[in-house]
């Protein structure tokens, strides 16, 4: 390439891209959140076909990712998706607009048991889109081969019949939390007296754990090292459709929850679009055909009679509303982290 | 004019190290003396605390455990990869570049994947146990993954090549005479070997031992993958401070530590093998 040829290709890219970046003040909105099939293509595809308005979608890899990015550049983003914890530090930091309800017809769709909750108690700023939550998955029948008793709570994972064979995520903040349940206590306790009790339940499960993994933990029970787990509700799916053997426990002491919800940019540029999007993604068929790509519980109450049959019977996805009920927030991780992170090692060197 | 015209040569490299490990370096020292805010923001504010963190006896535990696993992979590497460089040098021009091709191999395909490699061979429904059971040796299969040993194995397996390489230049430049001189003496083979040829690749074992301990100390997805979690190094310690702890001045806290371990280790090598510039290393 010589040169001339070479400035006429760079000054060709410059007139496109600057004919792309005046386009986004009109029919077009950009989303930004998690990769992968996170907000299926071909939903959006649908979307774009129905309401001519284009759609780009913004890959970050974290929510702390989105964060730096929407608050260095707020007026390029229109919608992002972010975990409940996320939702309350941007509410905090004021770049969220306050959404229009009249804008979206469909928002009636959504189950009122997921809203309201801290990170956003009037739900003026936030809309549910992707839910899970942690639970337990159990082998019963090798549970019982080893002469332990029926696990329905996580105190039935200190029996010591369960030696070597409990597989859990490795995160202090989950881990802390499942030893503070157990004793009837709420996640992230700050109470130093309440704290080293569960300091202690907490070492006393040690001989129990045969791996703490982040990422597969389904798999150890798959090979049978392990005949119960704490982990993520999606993993557990995976972990029942590979083995049916493989069954769900919600533990009566109650579950984390994870809401990943949708939010606007205060300075949003194309707000009518993104209300038109919000609002097409909260029909229930939509809403229905997401749930059954994402594999996530929906919060979407009238996607229920579009919802495949496989997800309608599996617990883990169509979550009941009395389990529902019996989950909370990881609130306020800050105050807690450094001393359970102590407290993590500590118990991980015994 | 002419040393100066030579030297011109190592300006680039120069600025590519000041750059990209040099101002990373200076970050890193930096940010071990802020503080941060409770959403793990870095606050520009002097403090102490995280090296007194460091110092609580829990955290100097994983420094024990860290130093522990490194020694330990060294003391291996070099058990099993003295052998094979010796046996490698001696041969036949030919086949010593094929085993040193060979040994080199592994490096063409990535960590990560040669990890899971383990985990297959290793697992409960692995390769290892499958067999056994076929055979009917054993009834049930035995566990072996998730221990402190699988952790020092696969680090071992991962380190072993920089140990054989470190080793057989030491061995390859020996000089034979002084062998033949020793057996004309009358000593035999084994004497010959622990009084002459041992000390005399000193620096290459001292060199192996250094290139495989530092390494050792950060292989964290080893311990994360093949060790189940079930201990805490001092890398998994630094990557979950720096993640999901959010604390990253702790995180550099630690590192900073880390590098004090590494200095030491490169102190020690450079008293064994007389070596005062480090280039040895690099031979």
């Amino acid at each position: 390439m010589n040169r001339r040829s070479a400035v006429l290709l760079v000054a060709v890219v410059l007139v496109l891209a600057a004919a792309g970046a005046a386009g986004a003040k009109e029919g077009e909105i950009t989303l930004m959140t998690w990769g992968g099939d996170f907000i299926p293509r071909e939903i959006i595809q649908e979307f774009e076909q129905e309401t001519g308005i284009r759609v780009h979608y913004k890959e970050a890899p974290s929510n702390e990712d989105m964060q730096s990015l929407l608050e260095a550049n707020p007026d390029q983003y229109d919608l992002l998706v972010v975990t409940d914890y996320m939702v309350d530090i941007l509410r905090q930091n004021g770049v969220l607009e306050v959404l229009d309800k009249t804008k979206m017809p469909n928002y009636a769709n959504i189950n009122p048991v997921y809203l309201g909750n801290y990170y956003d108690p009037t739900s003026e700023y936030s809309i549910p889109y992707a839910i899970s939550i942690s639970l337990l998955l159990v082998n019963h029948e090798e549970v019982e081969k080893l002469g332990a008793k029926p696990i329905t709570t996580y105190s039935d994972l200190w029996q010591p019949e369960l030696r070597g064979k409990v597989v859990v995520v490795d995160w202090s903040v989950e881990i802390m939390g499942v030893a503070l349940k157990s004793l009837g206590y709420e996640y992230n306790e700050t109470d130093p007296a309440k704290v080293a009790e569960a300091r202690d339940r907490l070492f006393a499960l040690k001989p129990n754990i045969v791996r703490f993994e982040t990422n597969t933990p389904e798999d150890s029970l798959i090979n049978g090292e392990a005949v119960a787990g704490f982990m993520y509700s999606n993993q557990a799916v995976k972990g029942n459709a590979a083995d049916p053997k493989l069954q769900p426990v919600f533990p009566t002491e109650g579950m984390p929850i994870f809401i990943d919800s949708w939010v606007m940019s205060k300075e949003a540029p194309n707000k009518d679009g993104a209300y038109k999007f919000l609002d097409f993604i909260m029909r229930p068929e939509i809403a229905a055909r997401i749930a059954d790509i994402t594999k996530f519980t929906t919060p979407n109450k009238a996607a229920e009679p579009f919802l495949p049959d496989y997800y309608r019977d599996n617990p883990m996805l169509n979550l009941a509303d009395e389990v529902v009920e019996n989950t909370s927030f990881y609130i306020g991780v800050d105050k807690v982290l450094v001393e359970y992170e102590h407290i993590y090692v500590e118990f991980k060197l015994r | 004019m002419k040393t100066w015209k030579r030297n011109l040569l190592a300006v680039p490299i120069l600025v590519w190290i000041g750059l990209l490990v040099g101002i990373p370096m200076v970050l890193v020292v930096a940010l071990s003396f802020l503080s941060r805010d409770h959403l793990g923001n870095i606050v520009y504010q002097f403090t102490l605390d995280n090296y007194r963190r460091v110092l609580d006896p829990i955290y100097l535990r994983v420094f024990l455990n860290s130093l522990l696993l490194a020694l330990l992979t060294g003391l291996i590497t070099l058990l099993v990869g003295y052998p094979v460089a010796y046996i490698t040098s001696n041969l036949p021009p030919r086949r010593r570049a094929l085993a040193l091709g060979l040994i080199m191999l592994p490096f063409w395909i990535s960590s990560l994947l040669r990890t899971y490699g383990w985990m297959i061979l290793l697992g409960n429904a692995g390769l290892i146990n499958n067999v056994l059971l076929a055979l009917k040796i054993i009834d049930k299969p035995l566990p072996m993954m998730y221990k402190f040993s699988t952790s020092l194995v696969g680090t071992a397996y991962m380190l072993m090549p920089f140990m054989i390489v470190a080793v057989f230049n030491s061995v390859d430049k020996l000089d034979r005479s002084l062998l033949e001189a020793s057996y004309d003496l009358g000593a035999s083979k084994w004497k010959t070997f622990f009084h002459i040829t041992v000390p005399l690749t000193l620096p290459g074992i001292a060199g192996g031992f250094t290139l495989v301990f530092i390494p050792a100390l950060g292989l964290y997805f080893v311990s994360d993958l093949l060790g189940g979690g079930n201990t805490v190094f001092l890398g998994n310690l630094i990557h979950t401070m720096a993640t999901r702890g959010r604390n990253r001045p702790l995180a550099a806290a630690f590192s900073m530590g880390m590098i004090a371990l590494v200095l030491m280790v490169l102190s020690l090598y450079m008293k064994a093998s007389k070596d005062k510039t480090g280039e040895g290393l690099f031979q």
